[in-house]
């Protein structure tokens, strides 16, 4: 997801603008000139000067000469695997967000602990995992998260399809 | 006196001292893992603070939080992979170390000097907040609003990457804490008539998001990094005293820098790292010797690091303003315990203080023989493979952010915030300055309009008390501060070409 500074820049300045916008419809409060609009009327007007500065690049001769040093360490671990595999592995990244909705969209119905060991699952698998690790982990992990969160903590996990043991 | 015996007595109940121990495993296991920070560790803390008494939950993010920023040497020292960004500044230096055969030096000295900073920068914490509390019991919503200004200023300051994106960040966490009705006024902001938007985002589960779902984002898409060969140590802490003599002045600076850094808002441990080992680097006798496995470097970073910890707390503490992004979490759980943040914490709740600071100490203490263990354990913990420990942490993020007030919405804005801060990394806009905005949108905000509803709109009596006029000239010098030092090296660059 590297995109370029005109990108960001720009996306950042049309938010600004939809903020300065959405705050100045903001009723006033009788017999105040200062309301709720004020802050993110400013706000939206610092994002937009901002957004056009990265967009036309006028910020980036401020950096700081020494920046290269900073990665350094971590991209020598971290070195992409090829370029070809990028929009793919791009993807992947996703994966753990889209986890977290299913997780929040099913888990009413499923309950916690099928939910629970569906994320455990893929997750481990996208990362590489052996099934013979994976599996195991599925089984374990969610039942453990319950017994602290649920006996321990009281935080009400849904039961739905498979209540747990205890 | 009796308040002192009082906080010997809160930090001496079996629960506090069970959470001290059981967070100090925690912080060494999680900052040991490359990738998982000592702000992720924290924020994933938090949920089961809620079930804690308020100094047993203080205490864990203490005591995690200090155990991650050492442990993150570890994998530093023998894998040349930082285990949390505050190790990255010396870790080319500490294996260099290693590959001379050094291992247990490099490791010593990150443990030794580590508790060392913990502990000064506690001192510092206990002498320096007191005293700003006096002071700070006649600050108006006019000083409020500067030393929050101020604050925010100071994260994109500090950033390492280019201010105009760190300030981008900064309103972009600001505009996030506009959302829901806990504005000064009671009305309901971009909502778009979503209920659970109502209240607000919540700053806990954006935070575990943007540290916790991002970090497992990013490992999605990098190949696993290498596997710890088994090895033996010999003695950890041998040797120690003889460089702790050896590099008095540099530790001290360390010391002195870590405290400075951790004091001003946003600025946190891996900060003071980088810092304390460039100067090292400057004001040494033996320059050529970086690099190449040289202590001196180590001494003061090391001990940079740790201390700033404690000293972010004195912003914390009293005004509610977060000295880096572990104190950020930390405000979050006062608020929770009934420890708002405030000059008169000092006053009314002074047992609790002296408890904190007793907690301080002790798990610095701590940190030395807990730390020989991890040390001597690490080779079992590093081969925990990345695929077993980060499903982990995606269900924790989850059931963590539900926790917090038993509502799914959570859930969502963790996903959605894991996403913003992958994007954001990639990009280079600085994660920690959005947190800030996040955090402090609200009292930015309050202090404002209520300054400006007490003067009448007027933007004089912003400048006329003398504390906020001072406040004042150091915000507009935080602000033209990069500009000046622009053009500064531009004149430079040119004189010399």
């Amino acid at each position: 997801m590297h995109l370029p500074d005109r990108v960001t820049g720009a996306i950042l300045a049309g938010l600004g603008a939809l903020a300065a916008y959405g705050g100045s419809l903001l009723p006033a409060v009788p017999g105040q000139d200062v309301g709720p609009n004020v802050f993110p009327m400013v706000i939206g007007v610092g994002l937009i000067g901002c957004g056009a500065m990265i967009a036309f690049g006028i910020g980036s001769s401020f950096e700081a000469p020494e920046d290269g040093t900073e990665q350094a360490p971590s991209a020598a671990g971290r070195a992409p695997s090829g370029a070809a595999t990028s929009r793919l592995a791009g993807l992947r990244a996703l994966l753990p967000p889209a986890l977290l909705i299913i997780y929040v969209l099913v888990v009413e119905w499923l309950g916690f602990l099928p939910t629970a060991a569906l994320v455990v699952l893929v997750t481990a698998l996208a990362l590489g995992a052996r099934l013979r690790l994976a599996l195991p982990l599925a089984m374990v992990a969610p039942l453990a998260v319950h017994a602290a969160f649920s006996k321990l903590l009281r935080v009400p996990l849904p039961d739905g399809m498979l209540p747990a043991p205890w | 006196m009796d308040e002192i015996l009082e906080a010997f007595r809160l930090v001496t109940a079996t629960d506090v001292l069970v959470a001290i121990l059981a967070a100090s495993v925690y912080g060494l296991v999680v900052g040991a893992l490359p990738g998982l920070t000592a702000t992720m560790a924290t924020a994933l803390l938090v949920p089961v603070t809620f079930y804690l008494s308020p100094i047993a939950a203080v205490a864990t993010i203490i005591a995690a939080s200090a155990m991650a920023i050492f442990s993150g040497d570890i994998p530093g020292a023998l894998l040349r992979i930082p285990g949390t960004p505050a190790s990255a500044a010396y870790t080319d230096e500490a294996y260099a170390l290693t590959r001379k055969g050094q291992a247990e030096l490099a490791l010593g000295t990150g443990l030794w000097f580590s508790a060392i900073g913990g502990i000064v920068g506690t001192l510092s914490l206990m002498l320096m907040a007191p005293a700003l509390a006096e002071m700070a019991l006649s600050f108006s919503s006019f000083e409020y609003f500067w030393l929050s200004f101020l604050g925010l200023m100071c994260a994109t300051l500090v950033a390492r990457s280019s201010p105009v994106k760190a300030i981008a960040a900064m309103l972009l966490g600001l505009l996030v804490a506009c959302v829901g009705m806990e504005n000064p006024a009671g009305t309901p902001r971009f909502t778009f008539g979503i209920t659970d938007l109502l209240g607000g985002i919540e700053p806990i589960p954006a935070l575990v998001g943007v540290f916790a779902i991002s970090e497992v984002m990013r490992a999605m898409v990098t190949p696993e990094p290498p596997k710890l060969p088994r090895r033996r140590f010999g003695s950890i802490l041998k040797g120690q005293w003889a460089l702790t003599k050896r590099y008095q002045v540099p530790m001290w600076r360390g010391n002195l820098v870590g405290i400075i850094i951790g004091v001003l808002p946003g600025a946190g441990a891996d900060m003071a790292a980088w810092v304390s080992y460039a100067l090292s680097k400057r004001f040494s006798k033996e320059k050529e010797k970086f690099g190449t496995g040289h202590p001196e470097g180590l001494v003061e970073a090391g001990a940079s690091n740790n201390a700033s910890l404690a000293s972010g707390w004195v912003p914390a503490l009293l005004f509610g303003i977060p000295g880096d992004t572990i104190t950020a979490i930390a405000i979050g759980v006062l608020y929770m315990k009934g420890l708002n943040p405030g000059p008169t914490l000092f006053t009314e709740r002074a047992s609790s203080m002296y408890a904190l600071y007793i907690i301080f100490i002790l798990a610095n203490i701590m940190m030395i023989p807990l730390g020989i263990a991890m040390i001597r354990l690490a080779a079992l913990v590093l081969h925990a493979p990345r695929a077993a420990v980060l499903p982990v942490i995606v269900l924790l993020a989850a059931v963590g952010a539900f926790a917090i007030g038993n509502n799914l919405f959570a859930v969502v804005i963790v996903a959605a915030f894991g996403v913003l801060g992958f994007v954001m990394e990639r990009n280079g806009y600085p994660v920690a300055a959005m947190v800030l905005g996040i955090i402090m949108g609200s009292m930015v905000e309050t202090n404002f309009i209520t300054s400006l509803i007490k003067s009448d709109n007027s933007l004089l009596p912003f400048f006329e008390r003398p504390v906020s006029a001072v406040l004042a000239a150091i915000t507009a010098g935080a602000l033209f501060w990069p500009v000046a030092a622009w053009a500064l090296r531009r004149g430079r660059a040119a004189a010399a070409a």
